[in-house]
């Protein structure tokens, strides 16, 4: 088993208007879709992330407020073990949330340090 | 409709559960130019002209080589003249065609299908849903229902799985022995997950979910009997029937919920819990798996007079031995509570608490009925209440609901 970041991205508009309900309704999709991946033995960790951070470079520091001229925040990562990389994909294909196009989810191999 | 009408209907439905996915790896097998979505309607067309054909003249004396017969000819209509096509229903016994095609170290051409379905760059459900699909044969309607899906949902998974499946001819490819060796913890997995489909208390006393159960245990045993099986297969051949003896016991007269500590243990199947004990010892001498301890704690429970007298201590270690194998906070949840009934309790709250602080866990229904259970049990009645109602908020399931809801009237 390798292992794999997902990257969660979202449109920043839809995170900021969407209403309480369908936050929540999209955490329980979300909360029934992890459930499975642990079943399956492939979910690992993983944790949702604020919106708003600080963007941090040599020269100066942005502070306070999504990052207007990106159209999409990371809204929250899993890690996850999958066969390879095509499985990791399937994967993150059969969340909900891809499915209903809520979100778009980035698939990262994780550098593996040990000789394989 | 007339006694003539039930039989043919009763004789398809049969013939579609046992022979669908096969009929459609033979079309695949037998032209290069047909692709899964053309085989998988000229397969469903032929059972529609044998509803039609044998209400009229009756059913023929071999059935499933009828409805192979016509897939042919509707085959050869479709493809083009002169075509090279090959000879895989020349002989028109469709039992004998079953045993011709065999170079490979499994017979079965079930088992086959099973294999291909666990190709390893499908993630575990649309291995799950292909199973479904083409190794239990079950229409994509059924397949919605089993997994809580929308029948568009399935089709969607299905629709970029056929792409692969056509592109590598994953259907009906020969496996050889060191692809079996490769592939055998998939198909494992594929069996676990649906057997787990099939035995979630969540759907309440639904015949569907039996069969489900009942088709897991038939593809483990196909496994186990044709050697390609092993030690692990023994261990999750022993896990699903410890746990399917006790499946009618798990719901009241009136088809409600009942705890493992409600249940009437008399009605435990024993001579069940026996045959599993049987693959438990054969499962033993190899490398540990998940499954040998999942099979240990269910034949723990299936082994103990009553709940108080359970060996929670026990279960709790293989609990806390399945985490080192395989870290999982759903699983780490499940250790808690056996800690609780071993008279941990202190160390059990703090898990469920900070498991309560996790992700997804604070969402999750089963940790906040445990947590409600566990305040109940120790008399803290508003905590147990808020957590109750949480629970109720997070699960969709009826039985789920009524058995919630008799924990909260139980409360002051």
């Amino acid at each position: 088993m390798k292992k794999f970041l997902f990257l969660i991205r979202e449109d920043i508009q839809n995170q900021l208007e969407g209403s309480d309900e369908e936050f929540e309704a999209g955490i329980q999709e979300m909360t029934k879709w992890v459930e499975e991946l642990a079943e399956s033995g492939n979910y690992i960790g993983g944790e949702p992330l604020k919106s708003v951070g600080k963007y941090v470079s040599k020269d100066h520091v942005v502070s306070d407020g999504p990052f207007i001229e990106a159209k999409e925040v990371i809204s929250g990562y899993l890690f996850i073990q999958a066969q390879n990389i095509n499985q990791a994909a399937s994967i993150a294909q059969s969340c909900p949330e891809v499915l209903n196009g809520n979100i778009v989810i980035e698939v990262r191999p994780i550098v593996s340090l040990e000789n394989d | 409709m007339t006694d003539t009408e039930a039989m043919v209907q009763q004789e398809v439905n049969r013939l579609y559960k046992s022979h669908y996915g096969k009929m459609v790896s033979s079309l695949l097998y037998f032209s290069q130019n047909i692709d899964l979505e053309s085989a998988e309607d000229l397969v469903q067309d032929a059972f529609a002209s044998a509803i039609t054909s044998w209400r009229e003249n009756g059913i023929p004396n071999n059935p499933g080589g009828w409805i192979f017969k016509v897939c042919r000819n509707k085959a050869l209509n479709k493809i083009k003249q002169g075509e090279k096509v090959r000879g895989f229903f020349e002989n028109e016994d469709f039992d004998a065609i079953e045993t011709k095609q065999s170079e490979s170290p499994i017979d079965d051409q079930q088992l086959k299908l099973l294999f291909a379905c666990a190709h390893p760059d499908f993630s575990p459900k649309v291995q799950v849903v292909i199973t479904l699909k083409y190794v239990i044969n079950l229409k994509v309607e059924a397949i919605a229902k089993i997994l809580a899906m929308t029948i568009d949902g399935v089709d969607k998974l299905l629709l970029r799985a056929r792409q692969k499946i056509r592109d590598e001819k994953i259907l009906f490819t020969e496996p050889d022995l060191h692809f079996l060796k490769y592939r055998i913890p998939i198909v494992h997995k594929i069996i676990y997950l649906i057997f787990n489909e099939g035995y979630k208390s969540s759907w309440g006393k639904e015949i569907i979910r039996e069969e489900l159960c009942e088709d897991a245990l038939l593809m483990n045993k196909a496994l186990l009997e044709s050697g390609v099986g092993n030690k692990e297969t023994a261990a999750l051949h022993a896990m699903m029937l410890f746990n399917a003896a006790r499946f009618k016991a798990r719901f009241g007269n009136n088809g409600e919920l009942l705890d493992l500590e409600e249940q009437d243990r008399s009605l435990w199947n024993k001579e069940v819990i026996l045959y599993a004990s049987k693959f438990l010892s054969q499962s033993q001498g190899g490398e540990i798996s998940s499954y040998h301890y999942e099979a240990a704690i269910a034949y723990l429970h299936c082994s103990a007079k009553n709940f108080k007298v359970t060996d929670w201590l026990s279960i709790s270690k293989l609990y806390h031995q399945l985490l080192e194998n395989n870290p999982n906070p759903f699983v780490e949840m499940n250790y808690a509570i056996a800690l609780y009934y071993a008279g941990q309790k202190k160390k059990a709250l703090d898990i469920l608490n900070q498991l309560q602080q996790k992700p997804f866990l604070n969402q999750y229904y089963l940790l906040n009925a445990a947590l409600g259970k566990i305040n109940l049990l120790e008399g803290n009645d508003t905590k147990a209440r808020s957590y109750f109602e949480k629970t109720l908020k997070q699960t969709d399931s009826l039985s789920e609901k009524e058995y919630i809801q008799k924990l909260i009237d139980k409360l002051k």
